[in-house]
């Protein structure tokens, strides 16, 4: 009788199901987290897994420490043939949510950016003016400039390999995305005679790519946030 | 109450120098009690531009460390009668000598005294800057048609921006040769400004005599004949507050119809 109550809690406690997805597995997030843990153990060396799956973790309303997901992926990775793929909680930290604030934010300077100054921003940077030889612009999102950037730019710079810089005059000396360093030498062949209104961004292959700024709607159409308008 | 003007660049050899000599001879020239202050320790030559090297007595260092007044430092060209005097730089001293509050307090008192002082600033962007821009109220960059002389502005022009006490600084581009501009081997007036973005306070053509005038210690302002000497002339009275429109490069060889529009564009 108890050993049938315990088995109740723990199926309770776990569930594994197939969706269109793949397969998840959804942590109560009641429960305690040791009990989680050794419910999660017994289901693992049941061996009810055969062959290869990839599998998503869902833990609810549960909040995991990077360290503790990582326990967690290796303590499922080891017994099993399993490959978790994602992670997924509902709740975040006041910290984690602040960061994500600040880097959603879009910051404006306006002025010139001169030689030997610079000029930081945690999300996107707008600037509206100038950046002149050796003035350096650094973005953890994307860098917009209305004027000349004649300087070093560099976005994506917290590691967002997806990041762009736009400019009414693309002629900088340096670009950087995440990073991908590249100098702006003769001898590039994407460099044009007139840079009007031109974009940087990250290829598929990696390399640093320059094209029309008309094209940035194609090229990374997750930039845009109007939604919805005729 | 007069006005303290630095005169900076960046890099060294466009004209600082010879800049601040021309600039005072010509303020002292229009009526006006000037000083010229020399803030390069240890590189004095503003008294040697100026033909004033063998009167000194004291210096700049002598004054802040109170070996003597103020004005037993001062040496009085005597070219512009009680108009034009300088405050020339230790020669044996290095730029720590001086702080920037020892520069504030010494450009306060002789603003008292004089209509304009002219602070002749050393190159670079250490001490030596930071003393002479200290004192001052107005700021103007001298550059050349030289890219590394306009990147060497845009950078100082960076760092005065930032000073609390400055109005906005003002250009001075020195040593035009027009021949190179034309043929557009040399950065044209329009293509600097638009680069660094500030007021242009005026353009002074290159011309061999102002090395032989420097060499003679007499500032190239004094021969009206030069367009040098006319340059720093309409600088000095747009420096007064007068509209002065740019001057002509170009060497007027045309006809009769180009000089009649020179007339009415005057």
């Amino acid at each position: 009788m108890i050993d049938g109550v315990k088995c109740l809690s723990k199926q309770q406690g776990i569930t594994i199901r197939g969706t269109k997805d793949g397969l998840v597995m959804r942590f109560d997030d009641q429960m305690g987290y040791q009990e989680l843990l050794i419910e999660l153990n017994a289901k693992l060396n049941e061996g009810a897994f055969d062959g290869q799956a990839e599998m998503t973790v869902q833990l609810g309303h549960r909040y995991l420490t990077n360290e503790q997901k990582k326990d967690l992926i290796q303590l499922i990775e080891k017994n099993q043939k399993i490959r978790i793929t994602k992670v997924q909680s509902e709740v975040i930290t006041v910290e984690e949510c602040n960061q994500r604030l600040i880097e959603k934010q879009s910051e404006t300077y306006v002025g010139i950016v001169r030689s030997g100054q610079i000029v930081r921003a945690q999300g996107d940077l707008v600037v509206i003016g100038d950046i002149n030889p050796n003035g350096r612009v650094i973005a953890g999102g994307n860098i917009y400039v209305l004027g000349r950037l004649k300087g070093i730019a560099h976005a994506g710079a917290n590691g967002n390999r997806n990041a762009v810089i736009a400019a009414s005059w693309l002629e900088a000396t340096h670009l950087q995305i995440d990073d991908v360093l590249e100098t702006m030498t003769d001898e590039l062949t994407v460099l044009s005679e007139h840079p009007e209104m031109e974009c940087a961004y990250l290829h598929t292959t990696g390399r640093l790519v320059i094209d029309r700024l008309q094209e940035l709607r194609r090229i990374r159409p997750d930039i845009s946030t109007f939604k919805g308008g005729s | 109450m007069g006005q303290a003007i630095v005169i900076t660049s960046g890099k060294g050899g466009v004209g600082k120098t010879t800049s601040t000599a021309n600039l005072g001879t010509a303020l002292a020239l229009q009526g006006k009690k000037v000083c010229l202050v020399d803030t390069d320790i240890g590189l004095r030559n503003l008294d040697v531009v100026l033909g004033l090297e063998n009167r000194i007595i004291y210096d700049l260092v002598d004054v802040v460390e109170g070996r003597c007044k103020v004005h037993q430092a001062l040496v009085k060209d005597k070219r512009f009668d009680d108009k034009l005097f300088l405050l020339p730089a230790a020669q044996t001293a290095d730029k720590h000598a001086v702080s920037p509050e020892q520069m504030k307090e010494l450009i306060t008192e002789l603003k008292q005294d004089y209509d304009y002082i002219l602070i002749d600033c050393p190159a670079g962007i250490e001490q030596g800057y930071k003393n002479a821009v200290a004192g001052a109220d107005q700021a103007i960059v001298v550059t050349t048609p030289e890219i590394s002389a306009v990147r060497d502005a845009d950078r100082i022009i960076g760092l005065l921006e930032q000073e609390p006490n400055l109005e906005p600084p003002k250009l001075i581009i020195n040593r035009i040769r027009q021949h190179l501009m034309d043929k557009g081997e040399a950065l044209d007036v329009n293509e600097i400004t638009t680069h660094l973005s500030i007021d242009l306070l005026g353009i002074v053509a290159d011309d061999e005599r102002v090395i032989s005038s420097s060499n003679k210690g007499e500032p190239i302002v004094m021969d009206p004949t030069t367009k040098a000497a006319q340059g720093y002339r309409n600088i000095a009275r747009r420096i007064l507050g007068e509209s002065v429109p740019l001057m002509s490069m170009t060497d007027s060889k045309g006809g009769v119809f180009s000089k009649l529009k020179s007339i009415f564009t005057k």
